[in-house]
């Protein structure tokens, strides 16, 4: 790869540096009432504030004829660290989702929830509704520290609620120093004459692009924790935590047709030991952040990421520059060992004897439907007050924390709105799955992902069964385009949008998460893909090695595999 | 007349004066005498007290002319004003007054009484005048010592051409009055007529010929009265529903390309006669065991049934008049209520088919409905546009439709569809350089747009600003990318938007009037014209009142003298309602 010319700047570049603390025209641009849309720059800006403008796009060409702007509206994402809420507010997102959304609850890739469809006029009383039930939006979106991911299950540890607890901590150090999302939508009073504020980690100039942080607990990787640009990767030993590997460099997004764009899984730098406190650790979190924002490449948003740095840098070449920055070098790297990457669905006990129940729910959409009322019956457990709500990196919810003397009571809610039925037939195909939102309010979709891949799992089903694969975990994940968000480069098989209703197919990754996937055919329409699969499926079934899951089958045969 | 001591006054008033200052006293001293109070005279605004009168005439030879008018659209009122100026000029007294504001007991004392009135809806008083036309026809007065005439404003293009004027005139000969002259039936080019008929009733009043009355000769006939309308064809190319799924509206944009130039002002309406609808005149032909390929006759030509009651004659929501004389055709009682023909048919029978075609010969013609033409000459040249909002309404607890909005928000795309021209000569552009205000919330955009559309491919110079209103942002924002166009090239400088539904409190379009009332008093006052363009209640009413507030606060004037200010900007032709 070239090296980029460091005096070239994007235009958000430019926006961000003439925000005043990412404040820039935002109000009069929420104010404006000729239309729902803000202009380009205050686009850029809200996004720090945990926005994104969208139109739906089923309804462009409609409204275009009745002369009527496209129907924009605001999607908002949750700062969730870790992703758990307390009743009490599970019930005013319930609420916030109806007044102010479509309504629909959407759990994300990243354990945290999105409204969607909020409409300009909305925004600021959705935001103020949030603030009263202490939730906020800040920096889920922007060129920042996004929501911080964990590893999601009570059970993958004893040590889960510390390790856990870091998501918060990780999150809150990396904040923003600005107040404006304070002065804009909740009507703080501006501090004096000052218009933006110090801000010694992301100064005036942010990251040179988004930036995910996930920390996992082996031997379970149900977060992905490669695919972060920091991934935290907890090392326990006695049932002690001693301390965390840090890798640094994931990242999944390709562009179709820019060679110099590739989807990467984090290197493992080195460990750094929490025994005697995480002052070190924390410090060292923090200036993986100031090494890719000075040499992060700001002239091309799309060769900006972490994962381009560090191999620009080198591996080792960025651990000089952290360790210089820290004041002190890693350790290497602790051996770790993943064997799994999954949601544990149904009833399970931690520790101290608390129940969790994990429900499928597909794609994260969490609503009443024909198949479950699984929203209904969320609201009606919240009213219980008896359990907390936790979000999954695979789009699902735990409900948990419960009594040993409650969970009757829970289970029965499950049960009467359906969402145990729901889950526990849910094939293994489908409770594996994960597909990005896509059509209808994605941007940047190509081909639809969360609104078609439950239908093509229907299809694929029966030619599973054909070959009596019914009960296999492959774990397959669909995303509308080739950025990734459903990390479908991380799947055994994953299906990448390239025009309406058709796919790239990748296979070959692991089914823990470790090894990326492979292209192996271009824009395939449904039948096309139903074929390649049978195929595929026909000789894993018999040619599998004992104990050989599809991802390692079909990388080990992958030049076998006809390529189209 | 007067006692010797008044008349000493005068003739020392006359010595002091010039002849300019006396006729400026006289009209002043009219002026007084009819409407009791004098207009005032605004501070830093030349509205001063304009000079009227140019002849006096002995004070002993005059009489007292009442001079009462009921309108709708101000088509009366101006030309009672006009008539009025005319009147005091002649030498005599006129008490210039609107029907609603007309005392009753004084009915029996007037001498001479001039009635300038239009007909409005289907042939019904204007709603101003109502009551005087309820109580002309109930009271038992004698007007035995009334001389009287009417002049009835109406337009050619509705079946009950000029009726209400027709019925005053009727009404007031039965209980008694004399006819100065016959009613006069005027179509909307009704200056010159009401100028002549006007010397016609002075004429007769004075029983001497009048003697010219302004220096500029009135120009008779330099461009003869346009009679009769003023047809044209259109073809249907668009027809779009603007509002979007969820409205509870629909406001339909339907293009037509036009086979000639059609010689339009923006401000200029479209008169349409719709079809009935298909379904209704099968039930009707089913009722009455007709094909509908029957011929029959109505007024002077023959028709098919079905042709008839599909394009010709009215079938929904008839008048009381015609249940009546349906009654006295079939023999039945049926009570005093507008009534759907088919309802008549199905509830009321006829009894053979003789006397079904004797009812829908009873029928009236299908009323022209009028649409404020979208499009703009300059800007749509060839084309023409309409946006109509199908009118709905509740019968019985079900949803029905009106009838012409229905018809043509559901004309397909091809068709050829007959319209005439309605001018609306009050309803103009202002010259380029004036600032204009723009009000028009739901269709009231249609001539908005035209306006808009118009000054944009135009380049002219004055400022405008609009205000807009609907019920909801997303659904109802009607030629939203148009008027987002219109703000980002400039052409328009200001836009308001009042979404009504949008948030718990209702905002209308005059309460961002409120909100802008500092900079929308600094536009009055700085000359800019005013439109206002849409549902007459309550919006004109309510939009009118906070314009008088507006008026009233930042121009620092008294409610009334506020109110006077609007109506000068009225006068002076710089606040105009196109509103129905
Ligand atoms: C909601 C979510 C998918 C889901 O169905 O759950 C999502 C949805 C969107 N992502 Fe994502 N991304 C989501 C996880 C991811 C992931 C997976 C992850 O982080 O574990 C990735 C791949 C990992 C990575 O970052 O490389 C991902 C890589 C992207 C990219 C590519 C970034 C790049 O490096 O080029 C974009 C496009 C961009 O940023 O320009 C993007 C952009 C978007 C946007 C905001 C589109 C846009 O920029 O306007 C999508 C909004 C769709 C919608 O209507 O909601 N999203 N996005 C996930 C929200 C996570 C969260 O709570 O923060
Ligand atoms: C100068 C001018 C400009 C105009 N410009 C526009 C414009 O730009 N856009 C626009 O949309 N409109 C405009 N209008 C209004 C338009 O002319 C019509 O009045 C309107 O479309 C309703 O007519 P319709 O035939 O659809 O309804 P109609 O059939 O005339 O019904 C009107 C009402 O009569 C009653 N009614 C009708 N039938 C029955 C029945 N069978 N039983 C009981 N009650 C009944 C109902 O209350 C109904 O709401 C304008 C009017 C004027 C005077
Ligand atoms: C909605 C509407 C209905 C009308 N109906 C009739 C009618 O039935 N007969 C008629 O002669 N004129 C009818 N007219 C025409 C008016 O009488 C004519 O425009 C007149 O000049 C209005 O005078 P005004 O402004 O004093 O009310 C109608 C006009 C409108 C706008
Ligand atoms: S992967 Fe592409 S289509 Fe799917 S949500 Fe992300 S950006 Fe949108």
């Amino acid at each position: 790869m070239s090296i980029p010319n460091n005096n070239l700047q994007s235009p958000v570049e430019k926006i961000k540096k003439e925000s005043h603390g990412l404040r820039g025209n935002i109000v009069p641009a929420v104010k404006e009432p000729i239309t729902g849309s803000v202009p380009e720059d205050v686009v850029q800006l809200v996004k720090f504030h945990g926005m994104y403008l969208q139109d739906d796009r089923d309804r462009r060409e409609v409204r275009a004829e009745k002369k009527l702007e496209r129907l924009y509206s605001f999607m908002i994402r949750l700062r969730l660290p870790g992703g758990v809420l307390t009743p009490d507010q599970w019930l005013a997102l319930h609420h916030i989702a109806g007044e102010h959304s479509t309504g629909v609850i959407k759990i994300t890739t990243r354990q945290t929830v999105q409204l969607h469809g909020v409409y300009k006029s909305h925004v600021k009383p959705t935001l103020q509704a949030f603030n009263a039930a202490k939730l906020d939006s800040i920096a889920t979106c922007g060129d920042i520290n996004r929501n911080v991911t964990a590893a999601a299950h009570p059970v993958a540890s004893p040590l889960h609620e510390k390790i856990h607890g870091y998501a918060d901590k990780i999150s809150t150090m990396l904040m923003p120093k600005t107040r404006a999302y304070y002065e804009i939508w909740l009507d703080e009073e501006k501090l004096g004459e000052r218009i933006s504020e110090e801000d010694p980690l992301y100064q005036e100039r942010y990251l040179p692009r988004k930036f995910k942080i996930g920390i996992g607990i082996p031997p379970n990787n149900d977060v992905d924790v490669l695919t972060n640009d920091l991934g935290l990767i907890a090392i326990i030993e006695n049932n002690e935590l001693k301390g965390f590997n840090i890798a640094v460099g994931g990242g999944l997004s390709a562009t179709h047709g820019n060679e110099q764009t590739y989807p990467r899984l984090a290197s493992v730098l080195g460990y750094v030991s929490v025994e005697n406190g995480d002052e070190n650790f924390m410090k060292a979190i923090y200036e993986v952040l100031t090494v890719q924002r000075d040499f992060g490449y700001r002239g091309d948003r799309k060769l900006a990421r972490v994962k381009y740095t560090i191999d620009r840098l080198g591996v080792d070449g960025y651990r000089e520059e952290l360790e210089k920055r820290t004041g002190f070098k890693l350790e290497p790297a602790k051996p770790f060992q993943f064997t799994e990457r999954k949601d544990w669905y149904g009833w399970n006990k931690n520790h101290k004897g608390l129940w969790y129940y994990t429900a499928f729910v597909e794609n994260g959409r969490i609503t009443d439907d024909v198949q479950s009322a699984t929203k209904s019956a969320l609201y009606l457990i919240a009213q219980t007050g008896k359990a907390m709500f936790r979000f999954t990196g695979n789009q699902n919810i735990t409900v948990g924390d419960v009594l040993e003397s409650d969970k009757a009571e829970i289970n029965a809610i499950l049960e009467k709105f359906n969402v145990t039925n729901l889950t526990d037939n849910a094939s293994a195909i489908r409770r594996n799955s994960i597909a990005c939102v896509a059509f209808n309010t994605c941007p940047l979709a190509l081909a639809e992902a969360q609104r078609y891949l439950p239908t093509l799992i229907t299809k694929l089903e029966p030619v599973l069964a054909k070959y009596n694969l019914a009960d296999d975990e492959i774990i397959i994940r669909m995303t509308g385009c080739p950025n990734g968000c459903g990390r479908s480069p991380a799947a055994e098989i994953g299906l990448v949008g390239t025009s309406y209703g058709h796919y790239n197919l990748h296979i070959g990754g692991d089914r823990i998460g470790t090894r990326l996937n492979t292209k192996v055919a271009d824009s395939l329409n449904e039948e096309q893909i139903l074929n390649h699969l049978d195929g595929l499926f026909a000789s894993y079934s018999t040619g599998k090695h004992e104990g050989e899951t599809l991802g390692d089958f079909a990388n080990r045969t992958l030049s076998n595999v006809p390529v189209s | 007349m007067l006692a010797e001591a008044q008349m000493n006054l005068i003739n020392e008033l006359v010595q002091k004066h010039t002849k300019e200052e006396l006729i400026w006293i006289s009209g002043y001293l009219a002026g007084l005498a009819n409407s009791n109070a004098a207009l005032p005279a605004i501070n830093g605004n030349n509205h001063a007290i304009t000079n009227t009168a140019n002849k006096v005439s002995s004070p002993a030879a005059a009489k007292t002319i009442t001079l009462l008018y009921g309108t709708e659209t101000g088509n009366a009122k101006r030309a009672a004003a006009t008539a009025a100026n005319k009147i005091k000029q002649h030498g005599q007294r006129v008490k210039l007054v609107s029907a609603d504001q007309y005392k009753f007991h004084d009915l029996p004392k007037e001498n001479n009484l001039l009635v300038i009135i239009s007909t409005q809806g289907d042939g019904d008083p204007p709603i101003a005048a109502q009551k005087f036309y309820d109580h002309l026809h109930a009271t038992s007065d004698k007007l035995n010592d009334t001389s009287y005439a009417v002049l009835a404003l109406g337009s050619s293009s509705y079946p009950q051409f000029c009726k209400t004027g027709i019925e005053v005139d009727e009404q007031l000969n039965r209980l008694g009055g004399k006819r100065i002259l016959p009613v006069l039936k005027c179509d909307e080019d009704f200056e010159n007529e009401a100028d002549e008929w006007l010397n016609n009733v002075l004429q007769k009043l004075t029983q001497a010929p009048t003697p010219p009355i302004v220096a500029t000769p009135v120009t008779p006939a330099a461009k003869p009265a346009e009679k009769g309308k003023k047809y044209f064809n259109g073809i249907v190319v668009t027809n779009i529903n603007l509002n979007d799924e969820g409205s509870s509206k629909e406001t339909h944009h339907i293009e037509f390309t036009l086979n000639d130039e059609l010689d339009y002002k923006p401000g200029d309406a479209a008169g349409v006669i719709p079809e009935n609808q298909e379904e209704t005149v099968h039930k009707i032909l089913n009722l009455a065991s007709v094909t509908g390929q029957e011929t029959v006759d109505y007024k002077t030509e023959s028709y098919l049934i079905y042709n008839l009651l599909k394009k010709k004659v009215n079938i929904r929501n008839l008048s009381e008049r015609l249940v009546k004389k349906y009654a006295v055709l079939v023999g039945q009682e049926i009570p005093d209520t507008r009534m759907d023909f088919y309802d008549l048919l199905r509830i009321y029978p006829v009894k053979n088919s003789e006397q079904f075609i004797a009812a829908i010969q009873l029928l009236d013609p299908i009323a022209p409905r009028l649409y404020s033409i979208s499009s703009s000459p300059a800007a749509h040249s060839g084309e023409l546009h309409l946006t109509v909002v199908t009118d709905t309404f509740l019968k019985n607890g079900e949803k029905e439709f009106g009838l012409g909005s229905f018809y043509l928000n559901h004309l397909p795309v091809d068709t050829q569809l007959q319209m005439f021209l309605h001018r609306q000569k009050h309803f103009h552009l202002p010259p380029d350089d004036k600032d204009l205000i723009m009000i028009g919330p739901g269709t009231g955009l249609a001539p908005l747009r035209s306006f808009i559309a118009e000054r944009d491919a135009l380049g002219t110079s004055g400022r405008n600003w609009l205000f807009f209103g609907e019920q909801h942002f997303n659904t109802d924002f009607l030629y939203q990318t148009e008027i987002q166009g219109w703000k980002e090239t400039g052409v328009l400088n200001k836009v308001s938007l009042a979404f009504s539904r949008d948030q718990a409190e209702k905002i209308y379009v005059q309460h961002r009037m409120q909100e802008e009332a500092a900079e929308l008093w600094d536009w009055i006052n700085n000359g800019a014209y005013i439109a206002i363009c849409g549902a007459k209640n309550p919006m004109s009413k309510d939009v009118e009142t906070v314009l008088i507030d507006v008026i009233s606060k930042h121009g620092n004037l008294s409610h009334e003298a506020a109110t006077a200010y609007l109506a000068q900007l009225s006068k002076d032709g710089r606040y105009s309602k196109d509103v129905w």
